[in-house]
């Protein structure tokens, strides 16, 4: 019942780590990468974009990752989640399907630094894209999960 | 390519009349792309099987009846043209046609999801209409033509027109409810088999005859015109009876048309197989997945007439449905994925090298979507639980969208133009592509196998503030719908999460009102009635249930009776949580022992006893969490003699509660032996049984109420000296059972009001009605009963038998060798004593409390006397 306890916070630091994540992407992709397109010269909108990749490449891999790997963790312990009940119908199943879609999408946005590195630019950005709209079913399936 | 003639691209180019490829090619594209989109929203509607009312439904006819349609319409009439060398028909008139088509499903989609009947009965005469046009367009090609040498082909197509009509007409009955209950069966296989295997089987089959040698590059057989012949009279006539066989409910016409079927397919793959060579073919991609799906009609149609030869027409339906997805995939969706990897490369492009790209395009990673398509198909094939049967669904829709996702890049490479820089956009429609796929792939896992309450349905009970909304979980198993009878206040929102237990399929309709669609064992559904105000009942539809017992009865009362009920307090009991007796307890449910075991040897007892919370099934089908002693309640009986000491530790193990003990079997100062323990400690008590007799003890916390109502007591028996042996002995303890979450206030609520939801022995209620204790006639059986409340004794009768012993707290009141006898042992809250007696004859002996409000409710057994 109300009350802000430990837990609010573990939930609150998953959603927001959630928000920022896919929101950091939005942002890249909607806003800074098509600006940068068009105001900067080919070869610094190259540059631009290659760094913008890699910092929130390593922001990924340092800061979001851990952290949503670790209060998802946290908060499906404190639930009493088994690997057993993930094969249940309903909330086992979608919580199960969650996670394999963020695998998926942790994959394809891994792969897309891998083919930015090898020059494959149109493979990266279509990776890049199915890793953003991947993470936004991973958000609708989030929303599925009845909160406790 | 040594087939030249028989190809069909090239025909185009050749005629005069022909139009140039650009237009051909626009035209395609715009088909294609429609194909496309009702791939996808089949895709969509499988994957969302939980939250729309006719999921099911759907996506079988958005593929079959939107997408096969679609690419069969176009299709056919481009091959007709080809193989009869004709005129191309008019191309307004052909582009009005399919349009026409499109719409006309459109109607009978959205019809049948929001159940208007006349949306679906428009939509079904405007398909007619349209098909009839295409018909006539097909039959006035070949008069005049010049005709080619599988004009013969042709024949397949415009059978194939006629079977939609057919296949429309008796889908519009059924869907609009004009087909009756009596016929309902029968109108729906021969829907089935009209659609399935004429209008998409025929021509398939057809165009095989064709393409077969095209994409293995050879040249075909001298006897084609000849088997093309065979095989059309074959599958065409024996369709034909077998779908009057079935409007007529006659089986076996039926299965001899089936059967006529199979032969003409089986005839037409040997032909194929004798036209493969020892060398490449054009498309190794398609020509697996054509052979394949051919395998799988031979499969499917050998499988149906199976079914019919040995199922009553009435119950083949079920076994249908279970056939039909396989059907589906494995033929039709490979069919089409096929078909498409080998023609669109030829109609979409110009030259060679064009061709050939387009063509690696469509192939890419083929070997890997071609075993996962068939593999899932035959996962889905297999009569395996449920978790395999989804696993090849996945493994099979995810061919098909990947396959889906290829196509679309193929269609938007070609529609985008010249004029903007593809680069751009081309890898950005491929990411969305594939994350929507992900997305739908997911959702497919997550709504797979039971429901959930989906969040529509909590914001609807949280928004609407007025009306009260009750979930009730209804379960179909063994022929009963539970509970018989749900009893509302007129005006509540009443919803049925139904959830079918039974090893076969169900469903549940409500009278005029909403419908499950067929359950398979294990799934859920929610049905949402609104506002109840009016009696009424629910069913199961499928033949025969209903009659067999699964009925349900949702009875309203006026709120005026709940007024009146209301003044008893502010928490009125509510008597719908009371358990079915008559269910069943769930699979690996076992009964308690009631034989008590031989006394402990040695005189002094030593016996560890933990407080422990467990989920047990206390009555038929209903698991509750309860507070014992040692994992059960009541807890573990202890015997002895007299003079016994018993030592026993008490552990608490609860981790949120303090317990005691207190036995009534030994005389001690309670101070200390009855103290209260925190979580974690351990009290050891220790008496000596100084006097014989059948002994309560209980919990010693406060509020005793409740650790006793909620399963901490138990029986210590103390023989009396001298106690002859006997045949059976068993050990009775009876109490109260409330339901509901212990401690909470409905539930001490129903405590204080003594107003348990029943009564029991041993625990469970009616256990022992479920499995009897056992003796033989002539033998002698003693029963020691302990009453434990906490709030009603017990008149513990046997009905058939009369006592010849008692012995009541201590002393016997009636024995062995005396006139008088006995027919009830009376004991007060917490008294105890035995009963003997002989079973006269073999026979079914009830043991119950003689408060009938108590027996019926729970307190009763039985003992089967054999002879
Ligand atoms: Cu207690």
């Amino acid at each position: 019942m109300g009350g802000v306890g430990l837990w609010s916070l573990v939930r609150f630091l998953h959603v927001t780590g959630a928000v920022l994540w896919v929101g950091g992407q939005l942002a890249l992709s909607l806003v800074v990468l098509p600006l940068a397109r068009r105001m900067l010269s080919e070869d610094a909108r190259d540059r631009f974009a290659a760094e913008a990749g890699r910092r929130f490449g390593l922001l990924t891999g340092a800061l979001f990752l851990p952290l949503q790997l670790g209060t998802g963790w946290a908060m499906a312990w404190h639930k009493g989640v088994t690997w057993a009940s993930l094969a249940d119908p309903g909330y086992g199943r979608t919580l199960a399907a969650k996670l394999g879609l963020f695998v998926l999408v942790m994959l394809a946005a891994a792969g897309h630094g891998i083919a930015h590195t090898r020059g494959r630019a149109e493979l990266a950005r279509a990776l890049a894209v199915a890793s953003l709209v991947g993470s936004l079913g991973v958000v609708l399936l989030a929303a599925a999960l009845p909160a406790t | 390519m040594s087939s030249q003639v028989d190809h069909p691209a090239p025909t185009d180019a050749r005629h005069p009349g022909g139009l140039k490829q650009p237009d051909l090619k626009t035209r395609q594209l715009r088909a294609h792309s429609v194909v496309a989109v009702w791939v996808g929203l089949a895709l969509v509607a499988a994957g969302a099987q939980q939250t729309l009312p006719v999921a099911r439904w759907l996506a079988v006819h958005l593929f079959l009846l939107g997408a096969a349609t679609t690419a069969v319409m176009v299709w056919s009439e481009h091959f007709a043209v080809a193989l009869l060398h004709a005129r191309r028909p008019d191309e307004r008139r052909s582009d009005a046609r399919l349009a026409a088509v499109n719409l006309a499903v459109l109607g009978v989609l959205i019809g049948v999801w929001l159940d208007r009947p006349v949306l679906t009965g428009a939509g079904c005469v405007l398909l007619v209409a349209a098909l009839a046009a295409h018909l006539v367009v097909l039959v006035r090609m070949g008069r005049g033509a010049l005709g080619g040498r599988l004009a013969r082909v042709v024949g397949f197509y415009r059978a194939a027109a006629a079977a939609l009509i057919v296949g429309a007409v008796l889908g519009g009955l059924i869907a609009t409810g004009h087909a009756g209950p009596r016929y309902y069966a029968g109108l729906r296989l021969a829907h089935i088999h009209v659609t399935l295997l004429g209008w998409i089987g025929l021509p398939v089959l057809g165009t095989l005859f064709m393409l077969w040698p095209t994409v293995l590059g050879v040249r075909m057989t001298e006897r084609t015109t000849r088997v093309a012949r065979w095989v059309l009279a074959l599958t065409g006539g024996g369709l034909l009876t077998a779908v009057v066989a079935l409007v007529a409910g006659r089986r076996w016409p039926a299965v001899a048309g089936v059967m006529a079927y199979a032969v003409g397919t089986v005839l037409m793959t040997t032909l194929l197989a004798r036209t493969i060579r020892r060398r490449r073919p054009v498309s190794a991609a398609a020509a697996w997945m054509l052979g394949a799906a051919a395998g799988w009609l031979c499969a499917g149609v050998a499988a149906d007439a199976g079914v019919l030869a040995v199922r009553p027409l009435t119950e083949a339906g079920e076994d249908f449905t279970l056939l039909v997805p396989v059907v589906i995939v494995g033929f039709v969706a490979q069919v089409l994925i096929g078909a498409l990897t080998y023609l669109l490369p030829i109609v979409l492009t110009g030259g060679p090298r064009e061709r050939a790209a387009l063509r690696a395009v469509l192939e890419l990673g083929w070997p890997a979507r071609f075993v996962a398509l068939n593999g899932g198909v035959a996962l889905l094939a297999l009569p395996l639980p449920d978790p395999v049967g989804t696993a090849g669904l996945l493994l099979a829709a995810g061919a098909g969208a990947a396959f889906l996702a290829l196509l679309v890049r193929v269609l938007v490479r070609r529609g985008g133009g010249a004029g903007e820089s593809p680069s751009s956009r081309r890898p950005v429609l491929l990411g969305t592509a594939g994350g929507t796929v992900l997305i739908v792939l997911a959702v497919l896992v997550a709504n797979s196998g039971g429901g959930t309450d989906h969040p529509a349905d909590a914001s609807r009970a949280g928004g609407n503030g007025a009306a009260v909304t009750r979930t009730v979980d209804v379960t179909l198993a063994g022929m009963r719908i539970r509970p018989g009878r749900i009893d509302v206040t007129a005006g509540t929102e009443l919803r049925l999460k139904v959830t079918n237990k039974d090893a076969q399929r169900h469903d549940l309709k409500v009278e005029g009102g909403p419908a499950t669609p067929l359950l398979s064992p294990g799934q859920s559904r929610t049905l949402d009635l609104g506002p109840v105000t009016e009696t009424r009942t629910a069913w199961c539809t499928l033949p025969g249930h209903r009659a067999a017992g699964m009925t349900m009865d949702i009875v309203v009362r006026n709120s005026t009776d709940d007024m009146a009920g209301m003044h008893d307090g502010p928490t009125a009991v509510t008597d719908d949580s009371n358990p079915d007796l008559s269910a069943g307890f769930s699979p690996g449910w076992k009964p308690r022992d009631a034989a008590l075991a031989p006394a402990l040897a040695g005189t002094v007892h030593r016996i560890e006893l933990h407080a422990v919370r467990r989920t047990i099934e206390v009555a038929p089908g209903v698991r509750q969490q309860m507070w014992t002693f040692g994992g059960t309640a009541p807890g573990p009986v202890l015997h002895g003699r007299v003079g016994d000491v018993f030592e026993v530790t008490l552990v608490n193990d609860d981790p949120a509660m303090g317990h005691g003990i207190d036995f009534h079997a030994g005389s001690l100062s309670p101070d200390r032996a009855m103290r209260t323990i925190a979580p974690g400690q351990r009290l050891v008590y220790r008496f000596r049984a100084e006097r014989a007799g059948a002994w309560l003890y209980h919990c010693s916390t406060a509020p005793m109420l409740q650790h006793m109502g909620n399963g901490m007591y138990g029986a210590v028996v103390i023989d009396p000296p001298g106690l002859p042996k006997v045949d059976h002995e068993y050990v009775l303890v009876s109490s109260e059972l409330y339901l509901g979450t212990p401690g909470s206030a409905a539930q001490v609520a129903k405590m204080r009001q003594g107003a348990p939801d029943a009564w029991v022995f041993n625990g469970v209620a009616a256990q022992y009605a479920k499995a009897p204790l056992r003796a033989k006639a002539g033998q002698r059986a003693r029963f020691w009963v302990v009453a434990a409340g906490p709030g009603d004794g017990i008149a513990f009768h046997i009905v058939g038998t009369v006592f010849d012993t008692v012995y009541e707290e201590g002393a016997y009141l009636v024995e062995p060798g005396r006139p008088g006898g006995s027919q009830v042992l009376g004991l007060a809250l917490a008294q105890g004593g035995f009963v003997e007696t002989t079973f006269p004859a073999a026979g079914h002996y009830s043991f119950i409390d003689h408060d009938m409000r108590h027996a019926e409710a729970g307190a009763m057994g039985m003992v089967e006397v054999s002879k």
